[in-house]
């Protein structure tokens, strides 16, 4: 199995709002990787978490699966899971796949984060 | 009054009326009835009491039997004008001639059981009716179960082409049947037919001729052998006077090729460009006489054209005054471009038969059209430029290497950074759609890769080695369904190719199975 071309760094936004900054692909190997990200994200209890994906270089339908699966975490959790930094393309691609009608989508984070 | 008398009369004769006689002197008489219109009614329609046989002088079948059967007088037992009844009587048991007395009691006491025995009448005759009714109702409840079971629950799906097809029970259930028949290479057959005669006796010999239709489609590839196999098949099966009208035709999904045949059923219309093109095929209805030839009808469909295939119950349908719905009627109809022609000619019908009609045969509409899309994908398939060909090992994430390579070879083509995403997602989605599915994840095992450009299209094939498997359907994405675990990405991944590029095409060979993503270049094509 090849190894998940990816990196997930979490930072703090605002107080109690996490940013995932997710560089590479999302595919079905990231799984690891963002559960652990989603995970160190939402540690101690936050408002949201806002996936970053200005680093995407790609993702395929495995990944769009690991979303929803994120998602669901997020809401047995009890926070809002957010999106921003997304290409036409994938915005089109969350759209199609009505994914955007529960995760929140922003252009960029400042809208994201003040959108919390 | 009427009682009055009859004690009277009693009490002269010193007794009841069989006082003193024994009642092996009595002898009951057989029911003769009187046929409508015979010399006898009339005479005791109009003789307003008692009748005596002796003065009758009539030419009359029943009055011979009635007067073989010793009867003296009649009473006849009349009500709101009809003849309800009679009552036969023997002679006298006292052997007296009736009397003017006795024959007054007698009318009176007719007058009395008439309207009796008309109601029991009524009574009797609606008590056989409903019986009659429930046995219908329960027959056709049996035939409608019979034919729903048979007609197919799901429509074909075909990229490149769209199928519909419309089924509508009469209230006595006719013996309307369609089917969709795969068959290898990519063809399909397409069955229209009714079985003449309604019921449960139809239904059956729908179900057996659909049986016979379903085997002899996998034996030949000419629609004319398949109708005279069927034929011979079936005469020797289905009873007498009945017959089934049938069209069968045989699809070529890739190149638009119909060849069909008609065992006497509607004509087929094709809507085409220049107008509506019937496509006659001469053939005798299935089941009358073994060893019939059908003629065969070829026909190539270019795109947006659409074969509308019917049953007698939609050009039979009749309008308030009487007047039939036909075939110019629904000619017409074929000939006006409509978005859905299945809802349009419905539509069509029901407004031509009114809102009250009660349907009078079954209605049945299949309607077949190639998109127009199919038609460019028709023109990229294996034509054009082969810009690039290569394979990769079925390993998951291997997707992303064809996607590259794809991506350098159509770089010189200049799409734009939308469309090339575009194309990019939907190559990566069906190279793992054959990697985990088609291959099942065997490395050993490849995905061909080709790279065709015509001036107006690029045409991408992804190759299997799954052709025998089935193709799973995409999903339309349903969030809370997954959610629920009820939906995977993976059918999402083939719901989005479809997004992605203009048309999708697929074959299969009995060993692979080609996906073919089309994309219009930009500026080729409107």
């Amino acid at each position: 199995m090849p190894s998940a071309n990816v990196t997930m760094t979490v930072r703090e936004a605002a107080p109690r709002v996490r940013v995932v900054d997710i560089v590479g692909e999302i595919t079905a190997f990231s799984e690891e990787e963002i559960t652990r990200a989603h995970e160190e994200a939402a540690r101690g209890g936050v408002d949201a978490v806002i996936l970053n994906f200005e680093g995407l270089d790609y993702m395929n339908s495995g990944g769009i699966g690991l979303l929803v699966t994120t998602l669901i975490r997020a809401q047995r959790s009890g926070h809002r899971l957010l999106a921003c930094g997304l290409t036409d393309h994938y915005r089109q691609i969350l759209a199609l796949t009505r994914i955007d009608e529960a995760i929140e989508v922003f252009d960029d984070e400042a809208s994201a984060v003040a959108a919390v | 009054m009427m009682l009055e008398r009859l004690r009277r009369r009693r009490s002269e004769n010193g007794g009841g009326p069989a006082a003193g006689t024994p009642l092996s002197q009595t002898r009951l008489i057989d029911p003769i009835p009187i046929p409508p219109g015979d010399p006898l009614e009339t005479v005791l329609l109009s003789a307003g009491g008692p009748v005596g046989v002796a003065d009758l002088e009539l030419v009359s079948g029943t009055l011979d039997a009635v007067r073989a059967a010793g009867v003296e007088l009649i009473v006849p037992l009349i009500g709101q004008g009809e003849l309800i009844g009679a009552l036969y009587l023997g002679p006298r048991l006292s052997d007296q001639p009736y009397s003017s007395d006795d024959r007054r009691l007698l009318g009176g006491l007719a007058a009395q059981v008439a309207p009796a025995m008309r109601v029991a009448q009524l009574i009797r005759e609606q008590q056989a009716e409903a019986k009659e009714r429930e046995r219908i109702e329960q027959e056709l409840k049996v035939a409608a179960l019979i034919q729903q079971t048979l007609l197919p629950k799901e429509l074909p799906s075909i990229p490149g082409w769209h199928v519909s097809a419309f089924y509508r029970p009469a209230r006595a259930v006719g013996g309307d049947f369609y089917d969709f028949i795969p068959l290898a290479d990519g063809r399909l057959g397409v069955v229209i037919g009714d079985v003449t005669d309604k019921g449960v006796p139809a239904a059956l010999v729908m179900a057996t001729c659909r049986s016979m239709l379903r085997s002899a489609a996998q034996k030949h590839d000419s629609p004319s052998k398949v109708l005279a196999e069927v034929n011979d098949a079936l005469v020797p099966e289905i009873p007498a006077a009945m017959f089934v009208t049938c069209l069968y035709a045989i699809i070529d999904t890739g190149a638009g090729d119909v060849v069909l045949a008609n065992a006497g059923h509607n004509l087929p219309y094709m809507q085409t460009e220049d107008g509506v093109v019937e496509l006659r095929a001469a053939g005798m209805p299935l089941g009358l006489m073994p060893g019939m030839d059908y003629e065969e009808k070829r026909y190539t469909m270019g795109s947006g054209e659409t074969m509308v295939l019917t049953s007698d119950g939609i050009t039979e349908a009749h309008d308030p005054d009487g007047e039939m719905y036909g075939f110019g009627r629904l000619m017409a109809r074929v000939a006006r471009r409509a978005d859905d022609m299945v809802v349009a000619l419905v539509d069509d019908l029901e407004s031509f038969a009114g809102p009250d009609a009660e349907q009078e045969d079954d209605i049945t509409l299949v309607v077949v059209r190639r998109s127009h899309s199919a038609q460019v994908s028709a023109m990229a398939f294996g034509a054009g430029e082969l810009l690039d060909s290569f394979a990769v090992r079925s390993e998951e994430g291997n997707e992303r290497a064809a996607v590259t390579r794809m991506a350098e070879a159509v770089a010189p083509l200049g799409f734009d950074r939308r469309d090339l995403e575009r194309l990019q997602t939907a190559v990566a989605e069906t190279v793992m759609n054959a990697i985990e599915h088609g291959n099942e994840g065997r490395p050993e095992l490849e995905v061909g890769v080709e790279v065709w450009a015509t001036d107006d299209v690029v045409s991408v094939r992804v190759t299997d080695q799954g052709g025998a498997r089935e193709i799973p359907e995409p999903q339309t994405p349903d969030l809370e369904a997954k959610l629920a675990g009820l939906q995977t990405p993976r059918g999402w991944g083939l719901f989005l190719v479809e997004k992605m590029v203009d048309d999708v095409r697929s074959t299969s060979d009995g060993s692979t199975h080609t996906v073919e993503l089309i994309m219009k270049r930009k500026g080729a094509l409107r």
